[in-house]
């Protein structure tokens, strides 16, 4: 899971899919960003639900969206809750506005924490953790 | 027209564990303890304990409550799911249960061993209000209230030039208070400086911007109005509470604006039901996870406007004989953390006049809030009875 070489590494935590978010890891594991609609009103929602909050249809597409956005705020993590975690520490997590409308929280890499601001331009990144789960991170564009 | 609950519920009994870091009780002898304390404050019985509300998930259920205590006819066992925002919450349906004829004599209890059991990433994952951030954002690295809740403080800097010199302001404060109460977990002064020092944890929040872990129990009795003024103590009646819940309410990160949650829909409905504003406040306890949720949320209940929350929490003016004492035990920052509980406890037996070296003058009017589970809030508006 975390290469052969550190075999007493902590276990990392991984998402498990549902039924509804499916597509969604489906999407980022072929390294794209792939996003729930409402098929009726074609509003965009994440994260994945059954129901439009906006028309209450039940009805969904998938699209792809462009996998890039502005910085609407971070956090830099240092005391890190986590044993895994723990070898990563401190970690820029970034809360991103994405262009197509949803935002996406992950780790941010590449950039310093005193040179982060709002509204900075960033791109998503596509990290394979295991083979059924890609994990996304953002660095500059 | 009145408001169908306003003064119909009291706070009838108030009572606390010692609060500490490291016990041999569990969590519901904790509680039990101190729901025992709350029934002898009131001059009650246990066995008059018709209605429970237990924090959940953690602690006692009415099982326990039934055999524990020997009720002998329990008429109501509720949760209220709202993590921190549960216990003021707690009062909103105690008082409907009172008020509809349900109940006579409501419990609301918290045992909590934070400091010797599970810690609060464990924890969090008992909540089923948590699968969406046990799928999308453990996974990416955040687990935590703190990290979680840092986000929004750093956007509040960003936007407002909030500083973590504001924060440090409602650290210090709340220690001195804490000092004054006694029953504490910190009982030793600090410095703006130590803040400034302490260990980051996640960036804006360092070490003494987080609250405590900690081991204790508290619990209050909801009576009717009518009924508790017979009873042991100075009648405290519950003037005003709501509940509110945000947008996106599972997940902080897809919420439209970090900075609104429930609070900003519960406040106005409980000064509405009251008939009083922020003006009116005597003191306020406010649900501080974080120093800096203190300063959201006062700016949520219109003490300040929108982005003032820094520039209002100092000189003075949140400290005993400042214009509005807030957190006057020493809050969950300073004297233990019992999801809120005891921000409860305290603010009744201020109204009571019970309050020693912390006791704010003439206190007759007062609120208290909850906030949790990612953005649920409550407020609760108590005063005392003439």
């Amino acid at each position: 899971m975390n290469g052969a070489t550190t075999p007493a590494a902590p276990e990392r935590p991984l998402p498990v899919p549902t039924r509804e978010s499916q597509p969604y890891w489906d999407g980022l594991r072929e390294h794209k960003l792939v996003l729930q609609h409402c098929a009726a009103c074609g509003k965009v929602r994440h994260y994945p639900r059954p129901v439009c909050p906006h028309c209450f249809s039940v009805e969904t597409r998938w699209e792809e969206a462009p996998p890039a956005g502005k910085i609407h705020t971070w956090t830099v993590c240092h005391h890190p809750f986590n044993f895994f975690f723990k070898q990563q520490a401190p970690y820029i997590v970034a809360l991103v506005d994405m262009d197509a409308g949803v935002r996406i929280n992950a780790p941010l890499r590449g950039l310093a924490e005193t040179d982060l601001r709002i509204g900075q331009r960033v791109r998503l990144q596509f990290e394979p953790v295991t083979e059924k789960i890609t994990l996304p991170y953002f660095t500059a564009p | 027209m009145a408001h169908a609950l306003r003064d119909r519920a009291a706070i009838s009994g108030v009572g606390e564990t010692a609060y500490t870091r490291g016990t041999d009780k569990s969590g519901l002898a904790l509680q039990l303890e101190a729901s025992l304390k709350a029934i002898d404050d009131a001059g009650l019985n246990p066995r008059d304990v018709d209605g429970i509300i237990p924090y959940f998930p953690g602690g006692g259920i009415a099982e326990d409550f039934i055999a524990n205590l020997g009720l002998p006819d329990l008429k109501l066992s509720l949760f209220v799911p709202m993590g921190g925002a549960t216990c003021v919450a707690a009062l909103q349906s105690a008082a409907m249960a009172i008020a509809s004829g349900v109940c006579n004599h409501v419990l609301i209890s918290v045992g909590r061993t934070g400091y010797s059991g599970a810690r609060v990433s464990t924890r969090l994952q008992q909540f089923p209000q948590f699968a969406l951030a046990a799928e999308f954002e453990a996974p990416i690295g955040l687990f935590a209230p703190a990290q979680l809740y840092a986000q929004g403080a750093r956007r509040h800097m960003a936007l407002y030039g909030t500083t973590t010199r504001h924060f440090a302001e409602v650290a210090v404060v709340t220690r001195r208070h804490a000092i004054m109460n006694g029953n504490v977990v910190m009982n030793k002064p600090l410095t703006v400086e130590e803040h400034q020092a302490s260990r980051m944890i996640a960036d804006p929040f360092r070490l003494f911007d987080c609250s405590l872990e900690s081991d204790g129990g508290a619990a209050v009795i909801v009576s009717a109005a009518e009924r508790a003024r017979s009873l042991r103590k100075p009648l405290v009646t519950l003037m005003g509470v709501a509940e509110g819940h945000p947008e996106s309410p599972a997940s902080i990160a897809q919420r439209p604006d970090l900075l609104e949650f429930g609070l900003a829909k519960a406040a106005p409905r409980a000064y509405a039901m009251a008939g009083v504003g922020p003006e009116d406040m005597d003191l306020a306890e406010i649900y501080d996870c974080f120093t800096f949720t203190v300063i959201n949320q006062l700016e949520l209940l219109g003490f300040c406007k929108k982005g003032e929350g820094g520039p209002f929490v100092m000189n003075g003016r949140i400290e005993l004989g400042g214009e509005l004492p807030i957190n006057t035990h020493g809050g969950l920052l300073s004297q233990g953390h019992v999801v809120g509980l005891n921000h409860i406890v305290e603010l009744t037996r201020q109204l009571r006049r019970e309050a020693g070296k912390a006791q704010v003058r003439n206190a007759e009017l007062g609120l208290v809030t909850g906030y949790g589970d990612m953005g649920d809030g409550s407020v609760a508006i108590l005063r005392r009875a003439a």
